[in-house]
């Protein structure tokens, strides 16, 4: 196979997924078989009433599996986009203009890079009543970094390129240089980082959630995984294959949708880095 | 200058984690006297007026707030890092103890997943497109993209319930009397495999692939050619040229992997109930903690701050270039 082969299949493998995952997020209504909220038997072994049995309190687990897409991506979904945009104006700014508010800029992200960021975000969690606005707070907070960092080494190449000292010189203000040439050449760049954060933060609410700090009623993959985890029959019965499997193999289902996507685009975009990682199958 | 300027840096960086710590809790909407005594919002403490007036003189939150930043940064410098009501105790007492629990796991697990990186990664290249390689890579990327929790609870759930050859939790046979001193070291060694097996194959991925890369880039170098032209064997310009030469960027790494490293600590001893500070951490939150919670943010963000230094220090000793910079 050619690695343009290999790209594409890992592509459009990624964005099956993806589109799989949206569409059971979106149609989680029609699809789940109950309301995940409603009680029936507890602990009920799988059976064609229930394909994944019950838990604990007597929720449909499919119908809390599905329900979990919506929650989780929702998370995923507006944590990347606000992250994405504070990171690139942010990255923008301190490219173009430098001075002050590049130096203080480039500080903030520095310490922001030093810091171990999953310990702080749970230490600030578990200040914050449970919920799932709190948690993309939380992780808005400390989403933008890296992509402020890449957009503005970006920009500090974009600059000097002829094509922008033209468009100065015939009088393009600085916010019209921004916008119209500057801004179209990050997007590329931007697209991949919004992929990696969203994938990113999956993993990591996921985490949050399992240690207990995820929202107990909109229960995200990584909550219904914590109750399973509190199980204390887990070990000496199988009831982990239907309870603890499902939304584990969605979380990293989802988690390689992105990254294949993520890396396809990278591939694709950033034709320097083939030589680079030389990934030849 | 170099050295004064990067001391300088990482000063700041803990004075400013040092100012998050004492922050944080006073920008949160809840009262700070209720975090102190780990109040539960749901059940709030009734007390007198009187008897909050001497709480609050207590923990001298009646100063004003430049005053009390004062007084914790002095009680900070005496490793004074407060008073854990849940668990009646100092705070920095009760994560020492804890503290060579998660230096055991951590310490063994950096050691391996560094070696077993390198030495894969090295191999990897050394075998570019071929099958050996592919397959590597493959499999590699795709088991390191399993969650840290999720990859601890299915190798405790096959190796631990289902085959029953290693121990479920904890970090050694609870009430065991050992005959010699090295059956208890075999025993620690023994509840050490799985918890240390899940933090090596979810950090060997970053090791592995930059080893990979950097071992690719060098094997493009000329000197690889000359070695080759003077009749080296390839074993030889293996070990002796390129592994040393690719080994630079892995040291980097390495410090921005202790960070990593810390988190997936926290979920594999929560996996495991491996009684390290990570647990502790845990634990914390669950019981609403919040001067032991604090306290172990300080400790872990500033063992991180450090690691960083040291691998700084040991960038600018491994390569000359940046020495004369």
């Amino acid at each position: 196979m050619t690695r343009m082969k290999v790209n594409d299949v890992l592509g459009s493998l990624g964005l099956g997924i993806l589109a799989i995952l949206v569409v059971v997020a979106i149609f989680a209504p029609q699809i789940a078989p109950y309301d995940p909220h409603h009680t029936y038997k507890r602990m009920e072994r799988p059976s064609s009433e229930h394909l994944l049995g019950t838990n604990d309190i007597g929720n449909d687990i499919l119908s809390e599996v599905i329900y979990g897409t919506r929650v989780s991506l929702f998370i995923a979904f507006m944590v990347s986009i606000t992250a994405i945009t504070i990171g690139t104006s942010l990255g923008l700014i301190a490219g173009y203009s430098g001075g002050v508010a590049e130096f203080m800029i480039m500080r903030i992200v520095d310490i922001f890079l030093t810091i171990p960021r999953l310990v702080l975000i749970i230490v600030i969690a578990a200040f914050m009543p449970r919920s799932i606005w709190n948690l993309i707070a939380v992780f808005i907070i400390f989403g933008w970094v890296m992509t402020a960092r890449i957009v503005r080494s970006e920009v500090l190449t974009l600059r000097n390129q002829y094509y922008v000292e033209s468009a100065r010189m015939l009088g393009g203000s600085n916010l019209y240089i921004l916008w119209r040439h500057i801004l179209p050449n990050v997007i590329p760049l931007v697209v991949v980082q919004f992929i990696m954060e969203a994938g990113h933060v999956i993993v990591a609410e996921a985490g949050l959630s399992f240690l207990g700090l995820g929202d107990p009623v909109a229960r995200s993959w990584g909550t219904t995984f914590h109750y399973a985890f509190e199980c204390p029959t887990l070990y000496t019965s199988d009831v982990w294959m239907w309870w603890m499997l499902p939304p584990g193999l969605c979380i990293v289902a989802t988690v390689l949708g992105f990254t294949f996507v993520g890396y396809a685009l990278e591939e694709r975009l950033n034709p320097k880095l083939k030589t680079v990682v030389g990934m030849e199958i | 200058m170099n050295l004064i300027n990067k001391l300088a840096y990482y000063l700041v960086i803990i004075l400013i984690i040092l100012s998050i710590n004492f922050f944080l809790p006073r920008a949160m909407p809840g009262d700070q006297l209720a975090y102190l005594i780990g109040e539960n919002p749901d059940m709030p403490t009734r007390m007198t007026d009187e008897e909050r007036e001497v709480l609050l003189a207590h923990y001298g939150l009646d100063k004003p707030l430049s005053e009390q930043y004062l007084d914790y940064l002095v009680g900070i410098s005496r490793g004074d890092l407060g008073w854990s009501i849940y668990r009646s105790a100092p705070v920095l007492e009760v994560i020492l103890v804890r503290l060579k629990w998660t230096m055991l796991l951590t310490g063994t697990s950096t050691v391996i997943y560094l070696l077993l990186g390198i030495f894969l990664g090295a191999e990897s290249a050394w075998a570019r497109g071929n099958k050996k390689d592919t397959w590597s890579l493959i499999s590699i990327l795709t088991v390191s993209s399993l969650p840290v929790f999720f990859l601890g609870i299915l190798l405790k759930i096959f190796f631990g319930a289902e085959l029953d050859i290693f121990p479920l939790d904890g970090a050694k046979t609870t009430c065991a009397s050992y005959a010699n001193p090295l059956e208890g070291v075999l025993d620690i060694l023994h509840h050490l495999v799985l918890p240390a097996a899940t933090l090596v194959i979810a950090h060997i991925g970053g090791t592995y692939l930059l080893m990979r890369n950097s071992m690719l880039s060098v094997l493009g170098a000329d000197y690889i050619l000359s070695a080759r032209a003077k009749g080296l064997s390839e074993r030889y310009i293996l070990n002796r040229h390129a592994i040393k030469n690719a080994l630079l960027p892995i040291v980097t790494m390495a410090a921005l992997m202790v960070g990593f490293m810390i988190t997936g600590t926290i979920f594999v001893e929560k996996v495991f109930t491996y009684p390290g500070i990570g647990l502790l951490l845990y634990d914390s939150v669950m019981c609403r903690d919040y001067p032991l919670l604090q306290g172990l943010f300080l400790i872990i963000a500033i063992s991180v701050v450090i690691a960083n230094f040291i691998a700084d220090m040991t960038y600018i000793w491994l390569d000359p270039r940046v020495r004369e910079e």
